[in-house]
């Protein structure tokens, strides 16, 4: 034993953190960074189709309610905001931009909110085949859009523990400048917001 | 003296401490508590709240297998006594995700979910079979098919229109395609295998400056190039004790002091958990690792 033992011990300890310190999940770091992407563009795209389905709806209501006017006004001025907005995976790196992004869609659920609100009030119209299909396609979207959030929020979030943790955020910074993304503050904005629920 | 006074003491902090780990075991029993578990996937039909007679389950059971003989879809039942506080979105898709029906690519599955405290309904349809069960055509289902039945009370008689409805929706206009291929994981270990190369070979080229920096600077390549933690560790493990061999042949006499690292690396590579697992056949009905974009509708009675 003697001095011998000593050295070879200080020469693992030394390997094993030189070890720990090198690695540091470039690979990984990268593949969290395109799943991030990929799922900010679920999001997307979910957001998109609800705004695609909101003409059809707003002449649907108009047929049988003209005259709630503010209502079907607002409804549109807000998708116009909503779709206004230049959305692209570069947002990711904003967070000014990422939080007007979210504001403008939840004025746009709060619009449809009232709006399907109003439509209680017509009993014809609830009866509308029409607006009952546009209806459930709006209700499936909107939950689409939900799975979508939470999916991305959880990626998210890994991604932002890689670049949290030690030693992996020293490859982050120093190498792949790559910073924390914003997320979500919650996973269903309709749960939070609490639309009437329509009962058939 | 000191004896009377520690005794009361240490009894005083004995008990606080057990006080201290019932309420943390009774806190977490009840946090734990909060999210209905995923009910095992047993078969076609899961009936939970026992509200079907078993020829229904039977004939629906074979109904659905043959439907997924025919077309690869995968179609399940669930009916839970009660969601217990959940939303029914957000159970529904939790379930349907977890027990993956349809297949891996195709994402061909659906779910009729019943709650019967609720009185609620819903119809989770997967990625791949949104394109003809729409939003729409389930709400409709469940409008036309579903409600009307359970609201006279029928609950078996709601459950196989449902079925029939969503069957027949699907049919005809869906084409199976071919099954999808085993589930590649060989990809990680692939990864590893091109680290450990890597390593050897930077480390050999190391070796000749000095019998040590050749298998640290070669582990510290592979773990770079492998998938962080486990599998960078086995890479790194790997490429290090080879690399130390080679360099102990050269004095000899060495070999035993490195059987602490073998231990090591089977140890790490047995607490690896890149295998996603195989669904397996519990009662030959399987998840065929199909996934949901929360497409569907929802109903009540």
């Amino acid at each position: 034993m003697g001095r011998t033992w000593w050295k070879n011990a200080l020469v693992t300890v030394t390997m094993i953190s030189a070890l720990s310190v090198s690695g540091c999940g470039y690979n990984d770091l990268q593949g969290l960074d395109e799943d991030t992407k990929a799922a900010w563009s679920e999001v997307i795209n979910q957001y998109q189709r609800r705004a695609d389905l909101i003409p059809n709806l707003v002449a649907t209501v108009k047929g049988y309610a003209a005259h709630e006017k503010e209502t079907l006004e607002g409804v549109v001025n807000a998708r116009a905001k909503a779709t206004g907005m230049q959305v692209t995976p570069e947002v990711l790196k904003d967070s000014a931009a990422f939080e007007a992004f979210q504001k403008a869609q939840a004025g746009l659920t709060s619009a449809l909110g009232r709006l399907i609100a109003i439509a209680e009030n017509y009993p014809n119209l609830k009866a509308d085949q029409n607006f009952r299909d546009l209806q459930s396609q709006l209700e499936g979207t909107e939950n689409r859009i939900t799975v979508a959030r939470k999916r991305y929020i959880d990626r998210v979030a890994e991604y932002n523990k890689m670049v949290r943790f030690f030693p992996t955020n020293l490859t982050a910074k120093l190498l792949l400048h790559l910073e924390e993304r914003p997320n979500f503050m919650v996973a269903d904005e309709n749960a939070v917001a609490k639309p009437p629920e329509v009962k058939f | 003296m000191d004896r009377k006074q520690t005794v009361p003491v240490r009894r005083g902090f004995v008990s606080c401490f057990i006080l201290a780990s019932t309420l943390t075991s009774a806190l977490a029993f009840v946090f734990l508590a909060h999210a209905l578990d995923v009910p095992p996937l047993t078969g076609r039909i899961v009936d939970l709240a026992r509200v079907l007679p078993s020829s229904t389950v039977e004939s629906l059971t074979a109904q659905l297998a043959a439907h997924e003989t025919q077309s690869s879809n995968q179609v399940a039942v669930l009916i839970v006594p009660s969601l217990e506080g959940e939303p029914l979105e957000e159970f529904s898709h939790r379930v349907a995700t977890t027990w993956k029906l349809g297949q891996k690519g195709t994402d061909n599955g659906a779910l009729l979910l019943v709650a019967i405290k609720e009185r609620k309904v819903r119809i989770e349809v997967g990625y791949g079979l949104e394109g003809v069960l729409t939003d729409a055509r389930s709400a409709q289902i469940i409008r036309n098919e579903i409600v009307p039945r359970f609201r006279a009370g029928d609950i078996p008689g709601g459950v196989t229109g449902g079925i029939n409805a969503i069957v027949k929706t699907i049919e005809g206009t869906y084409q199976a395609p071919e099954k999808a291929g085993p589930r590649q994981e060989s990809d990680v270990i692939g990864q590893v295998v091109v680290a450990v190369i890597v390593g050897l070979l930077v480390g050999l080229v190391f070796m000749n400056i000095h019998r040590l920096i050749g298998p640290v600077a070669g582990a510290g390549i592979s773990t770079l190039l492998a998938p962080w933690l486990v599998p960078a560790l086995v890479a790194s493990g790997i490429t290090l004790l080879l690399l130390l061999m080679i360099g102990a042949s050269g004095t000899g006499g060495r070999r035993s002091r490195y059987s602490g690292m073998d231990d090591w690396v089977w140890y790490s590579s047995r607490g690896g958990g890149w295998g996603g697992g195989s669904f397996g056949s519990r009662g030959g009905f399987s998840g065929g690792g199909g996934d949901f974009g929360g497409g569907g509708a929802s109903g009540n009675w």
